[in-house]
């Protein structure tokens, strides 16, 4: 007989703790009174929670929740890890280097770097014009960051190519504002949810993508609000909703025309607010007569009845706000989508009220921020249009140059792939993005880089797409440096340098200030940090739309964050739109635009019956380059997966082939009645061979060029293995932090879309 | 009553040991009568102190599984090996600890290895049963007697010599560097201060280290100072040893007591049937039939008359919970 | 229940695990997370539920009384501690006799951990981890009246009923209005322990041909 040494039966799930791989951070500290809390944000989602970050001996170690006004201490669990970035062993902390893609990454020196940096732009762009040499930039990026990726690629590089990847996140919601009141943002903040009658939510997965969000949906219905949720998913806060419409995915324009279609024929319209504050109505009117309700049940797949509850609800409460993302976003109907639910609340007089408005919640930290100073490809600071002979000639006299220099409009980031296959843009600057895993369609993606001559891409972390590049520079994460980023409330908030940079590596400003001075326009980029560069930004963007001129550090210090516009020191920064009915069109009104529904750009047949929506989980962020190393976040959603109905036979875990007309991908099932049976769901933030952007489809929006992620054709099959998740990319001859990825090598399903349950065997 | 009659037994029977150990008290040395005495008490104490414990029932069946499984001829013949391993790596080297932290398994080894090495000279020193003598008149050759027997003849110069006669300087050093990385945790470290009070938490690290400190200034006095100071530091020390002894039953110090059960309850828990019980509900093991059938009997002993809940698992128990909140009192906001 | 307690309300979790990441983040816990956060409803919802502990009443903390090693103490304010370090032999009795299902342990430390409410915050009148950082106040902490100013006429309800056996404990759940507050919450053992299907949830619509199944477009 035997007799283990030491006991080893333990009932399922009282033996493991969901450690985070023993905290790559630093190593646990629990010392009195040996520490400083450092006030800052998070450096995830658009909702900019306040946080402490916990510094020792001039190291980041931990977190602690801040009692800021937009979050009330709470956090989710993106952002209690997010400090474990900062001093994880994956970091990159010197420059990498290789002449072509078949040698291999080496170290070289920050000046190696850069001189070869500047030799390949000016190489490129003597040989095939300025335009060959690309710049993409990303909106998690402070906003003083955002503003010199624009400075850069207008004034040192002199290309018209230069876009950020918030063009795959809020630009329809971004054109919608524009088109409609003139501004773009969000019209209300966060809190006046608590002032509500009843909350729609379209297309947003708010408990996984901004949990702390939620906070005010269940404070609004502590309150008596009512919830619809507009979702082909069930999601946490659909589950409990009073009205939840699973509807068909691309068909959200069908349904929001009918329900404004039964608020007309039902006559709860506001006639008196349209009639004093708005133009188009009668073209919106025409159009949503074109959308009965028995039309939209039919190409929405919800039952009549819903629509006209829906409609009753919205507009007879008293005070109605609508909240809308990307999953009414991310369409080649992305722009007239939010124009739909623009149009409900206008329609209902539900605008520039407390309690009563609309808005967009941004995806990424700086999704507001990031789009508002110059890094996409049709903007110059402030908000302004690069094809408005004013407004260059404005931007031209701020930067000193002349104004026959500054480029015209570009491209955005998809077509720029294609011009990068083409050989029209041949070299490329990338910094804050991950195309590899973010852009749809990830072959033509692949195909594109790999036809660049060269490759530079900035990072913390190396990102498939920076893996694949001729140079990467190690920058800097968001708690070595100081800057500001905008929420999804348009509240400029303040992040401060919680400690050093590694050694080894640079802030992005610094990489760019540099190069400009290289390429010979050093004095134009002559900025020793952060500061230096908001004081710019504050004087560019004075007098326009997204005046940050009232904005300086220290009144950020001093308050928990300003809403632009703030036009003086003395303004008080302005938290809610469109009060007294007043938009930021030239006649004050709210334009009102007619939409008509199409059906999505991938057409199902035979082949491919299905719907495939892609999206988000709640323990990873975006392209899953932080958080796919992040022990605790990698315990708690190891892997992709499949979501599918019941109704198709397959039970938990079956290895399930999603086919589509650009690829295929084989992930365990997760079988579950919250998914419509005629759509399959695959959350979007792992690479290739598990990436469900190797099976959406690059169809773009036509105005606002944002891809359409949330729907296209698919077919499902069954397969004999699931997919291996692979490991984190490593500078060669580094392998990623080995106690963060046992969760992965695992290889274990999922349990439910947020994650797996802490006890799952 | 009877943890105060099984305390009263084992003092008697220690202080018989100590009249017939020390050769009817011929080799006793009276001036070490206080640390004999207080010997005594803490003999009854840990008696009376262990005997309370083991009316638990929790505690009191353990106590009889564990020493029926430690003493069992069955398991002796079966698994020859088992007892022994346990003994030294739960007691002697105590892998457990090194599983929790490297640094306080260190620390902590360096105490226990100090104190028993300073219980084995000190007690049998005190009692009698320990007497050196010298071969010639004044050294350096010396015997050793153990209840009046020889055992050892050595140089007092030699190694071995020196290491017997420091013995206690030696103990004292490793005590001191343990007990000292545990009280700066102790001050610094938040997880070990949450809820620490002061008797139970400080008061015995503050006690080896005075008990240490204190004896190795004795040796300082009489090497360095030619005696100054003697009298009062054996005096402190005394009082030092005495009142740790008649604190330990009552105190932290316990676990030494204690800890033997973590041998008994993995003996008895593999030994009795060698079954698994599973989950009634999900069929995830769950733990050995015995541990469960212990566990249900002690639950019974102690009127918590849900003990068939111990054959589910906790995370049905959760689940089954959780789900008939969802069904009978709030499925929804 | 406790004066300031936690009071859960499972109706309001959205699942999202930001208890199990914070729990780990408490200085007393070091890294290791000891909160539980199951899917109740596999197949059928995202329903989800977080377990702290109950913080056990009356009968007084059943993992204390089942310990052989008298490693787990209770405090005069009714918290029920982790196991002494110096005590815990690791046997797991309390693990099993729970009966919420609460303790963890760790086989090779020969240490049990559990939920101690936070100690080294809440006795410095600071809120548990869990319940700060939880994003929809499904685990809250403060008093009943801390409760009802945030939530108007919020009930809560602090007995179990396990087959028979009562238990109150100090941690409270929320319960609906109208509920007899004295009525005891199911413990999930009995008659209720079949109960595996999903409930529909107010607003909730039945599937139908035209909700939910349809030719593609």
């Amino acid at each position: 007989m035997t007799v283990p040494l030491d006991p080893d039966i333990t009932p399922p799930g009282t033996g493991r703790f969901r450690d985070a791989g023993g905290l790559p951070a630093d190593r646990w500290r629990a010392i009195r009174g040996e520490e400083t809390l450092v006030p800052t944000h998070c450096c995830f989602c658009g909702v900019q929670c306040g946080m402490y970050l916990r510094v020792h001996d001039g190291k980041v170690f931990g977190v602690e929740p801040r009692d800021h006004d937009i979050n009330r201490m709470r956090l989710c669990p993106k952002g209690l890890n997010a400090y474990q970035q900062v001093n994880h062993p994956d970091r990159l902390t010197a420059p990498l280097f290789r002449k072509s893609r078949a040698d291999d990454l080496r170290p070289v020196s920050w000046e190696q770097a850069l001189d070869v940096t500047a030799e390949q732009i000016q190489r490129i762009q003597a040989e095939h014009g300025r335009d060959a040499f690309g710049m993409l930039g990303g909106a998690s990026l402070f906003t003083e960051k955002t503003y010199l990726v624009g400075k850069f690629a207008r004034v040192a590089l002199r290309t018209r190519h230069v876009d950020y990847n918030g063009r795959l996140c809020m630009v329809s919601a971004a054109g919608a504002n524009k088109l409609s009141f003139g501004i773009d943002r969000a019209a209300n903040p966060f809190a006046d949810c608590l002032l509500t009658d009843c909350l729609l939510i379209a297309g947003s997965n708010v408990g996984e993508c901004f949990p702390v969000m939620t906070q005010y949906l269940w404070g609004a219905r502590d309150r008596g609000a009512k919830l619809i949720v507009v979702d082909p998913r069930e999601t946490s806060i659909a589950r409990t909703a009073d009205i939840h419409v699973a509807l068909r995915p691309g068909t959200d324009a069908a349904f929001f025309n009918a329900v404004l279609h039964v608020i007309v024929s039902e006559g709860l319209t506001d006639e008196a607010f349209l009639a004093e504050h708005t133009t188009g109505w009668d073209e919106v009117r025409a159009a949503a007569a074109e959308h009965p309700p028995e039309r939209a049940a039919e190409i929405c797949g919800v039952p009549e009845q819903q629509i006209t509850q829906v409609a009753r609800m919205f507009a007879t409460a008293p005070k109605a706000m609508a909240w809308h993302a990307r999953g009414i976003e991310h369409h080649t109907q992305g722009v007239e989508n939010c124009l739909t639910v623009i149009n409900l609340c206008v329609a209902t007089g539900n605008l520039g009220k407390p309690g009563a408005g609309y808005g967009t919640i941004t995806g990424q930290g700086n999704g507001q921020g990031g789009r508002e100073h110059g890094q996409k490809s049709d903007m110059l600071p402030g908000g302004r249009s690069i094809s408005d002979p004013v407004h260059r000639m404005q931007v031209a006299n701020i930067w000193g140059v002349d104004v026959e220099d500054l480029p015209q409009a570009g491209t955005s980031m998809m077509e720029m792939v294609h011009q990068m296959s083409r050989g029209e843009i041949r070299g490329l600057f990338g910094l804050c993005n991950n195309p590899f895993v973010s852009l749809p369609n990830y072959a033509v993606v692949k195909a594109g880089y790999d036809a660049l001559e060269f490759h530079a891409q900035c990072d913390f972390f190396l990102s498939e797409t920076a893996a694949n590049a001729h140079l990467v520079l190690p920058v800097t994460s968001w708690a070595e440096d100081d800057g500001v980023m905008a929420n999804a409330e348009a509240r400029v908030v303040r992040h401060r340098k919680a400690q050093e940079p590694l050694p080894g590596v640079r802030t992005d400003t610094w990489v760019l200030c540099e190069l400009a001075r290289r390429l010979g326009v050093g004095d134009k980029f002559d900025f020793a940090g952060s500061e230096q560069v908001f004081e710019e930004l504050r004087i560019a963007s004075r007098g326009t739309v997204n005046d940050y001129y009232g904005i300086t550090y220290a009144r950020l210090d001093e308050t928990g964050g300003i809403a632009w516009p703030c036009p003086d020191l003395d303004h008080p920064g302005t938290p809610r739109l469109f009060e007294g009915g007043r938009t930021y069109h030239a006649d004050g009104k709210v334009h009102l635009q007619a939409v008509r529904w199409h059906p999505p750009a991938d057409p199902y047949d035979d082949t491919y019956p299905m719907t495939l929506t892609t999206g988000r989980t709640v323990a990873h962020f975006l392209s899953g380059n932080q958080t796919r190393r992040l022990g605790g976040l990698v315990e708690q959603t190891p892997r992709p997966w499949v979501e599918v109905h019941p109704s198709h036979g397959f039970s938990n875990g079956d290895a399930v082939t999603v086919v589509t007309r650009r690829g295929s991908a084989t992930f365990p099932a997760l079988v579950t009645e919250a998914i419509r049976p005629d759509t399959v769901f695959v959350p979007y933030h792992w690479p290739y061979p598990v990436a469900a952007n190797e099976l959406t489809i690059d169809a773009l929006d036509p105005r606002s060029k944002i891809p359409e992620y949330k729907v296209c054709a698919c077919r499902i099959e069954a397969a004999t293995a699931v997919t291996a998740v692979p490991a984190p990319p490593m500078p060669p001859g580094r392998e990623s932090y080995a106690d963060a990825q046992r969760a992965r090598v695992e290889q274990l399903p999922p349990t439910s879309s947020q994650g797996r349950g802490t006890s799952q065997p | 009553m009877r943890p105060v009659l099984v305390g009263v037994v084992t003092a008697l029977v220690l202080c018989a040991a100590i009249y017939l150990g020390s050769r009817e008290l011929h080799n006793f040395d009276s001036a070490l009568a206080p640390y004999a005495i207080a010997s005594v008490f803490l003999a009854f104490g840990i008696a009376y102190r262990y005997t309370a414990w083991i009316s638990s029932p929790g505690a009191r069946r353990l106590f009889k599984k564990g020493w029926g499984a430690a003493l069992s001829w069955r398991n002796l013949r079966r698994a020859p090996t088992a007892l022994p391993r346990m003994i030294a790596t739960y007691l002697g080297f105590q892998k457990f600890l090194g599983a929790r932290s490297r640094a306080r398994w260190a620390a902590h080894q360096l105490i226990f290895w100090g104190c028993l090495l300073a219980a084995a000279i000190t007690f049998p020193l005190t009692w009698g049963w320990f007497t050196f003598t010298a071969n010639t008149g004044a050294g350096p050759q010396y015997t050793m007697n153990i209840w009046g027997l020889p055992v050892v003849e050595f140089n007092a110069l030699s190694l071995l010599g020196w290491v017997l006669f420091h013995g206690l300087d030696i103990a004292a050093v490793l005590v001191i560097a343990g007990a000292t990385y545990f009280l700066i945790r102790r001050m610094r470290d938040r997880e070990a201060s949450t809820g620490q009070r002061f008797g139970y938490d400080l008061v015995p690290l503050l006690a080896l280290i005075i008990i240490s400190v204190t004896g190795l200034l004795l040796t300082f006095s009489s090497v360095a100072l030619h005696g100054g100071g003697y009298e009062f530091l054996a005096v402190l020390h005394m009082a030092a040893v005495v009142l740790t002894l008649l604190y330990l039953p009552f105190g932290k110090f316990f676990h030494i007591a204690q800890r033997p059960a973590a041998v008994g309850m993995q003996l008895f828990k593999y030994t009795e049937h060698g079954e698994i019980r599973h989950c009634r509900n999900c069929g995830e093991p769950i733990d050995t039939t015995a541990y469960v059938d212990n566990l249900r009997a002690t639950m019974r002993d102690l009127k918590l008359d849900f003990d068939g809940l111990a054959e589910v698992c906790p995370r049905c128990k959760r689940l089954r919970r959780g789900q008939a909140y969802r069904s009978t009192v709030k499925p929804g906001f | 229940m406790m004066g300031r307690t936690i009071v859960i309300d499972p109706g309001r979790c959205i699942g999202c695990q930001a208890c199990v990441s914070a729990c780990r983040e408490c200085d007393s816990h070091r890294g290791k997370s000891m909160i539980h956060l199951d899917y109740l409803d596999q197949g059928g919802s995202v329903a989800s539920s977080p377990t702290v502990c109950m913080h056990c009443e009356d009968p007084v903390a059943p993992c204390a009384q089942v310990c052989p090693a008298e490693a787990i103490l209770v405090t005069p304010d009714g918290v029920v501690h982790d196991a002494d370090k110096s005590r815990c032999i690791g046997c797991g009795n309390c693990v099993n006799a729970c009966p919420m299902g609460v303790p963890k342990i760790d086989l090779a430390a020969k240490l049990q951990f559990k939920c101690n409410l936070c100690y080294d915050r809440t006795s410095y009148g600071l809120a548990p981890m869990c319940a700060t950082v939880c994003p929809t106040g499904s685990i809250f902490y403060g008093t009943l009246e801390e409760l009802r100013t945030e939530r108007p006429g919020v009930e809560v309800a602090s007995t179990f009923d396990f087959d028979g056996s009562i238990i109150s404990t100090g941690v409270a759940m929320v319960v609906p209005r109208g509920r007899p507050v004295d009525e005891p919450l199911p413990g999930g053992a009995g008659e209720h322990a079949r109960v595996t299907g999903s409930p529909q949830p107010a607003g909730h619509l039945e599937p139908s041909a035209d909700n939910v199944l349809g030719d593609p477009l």
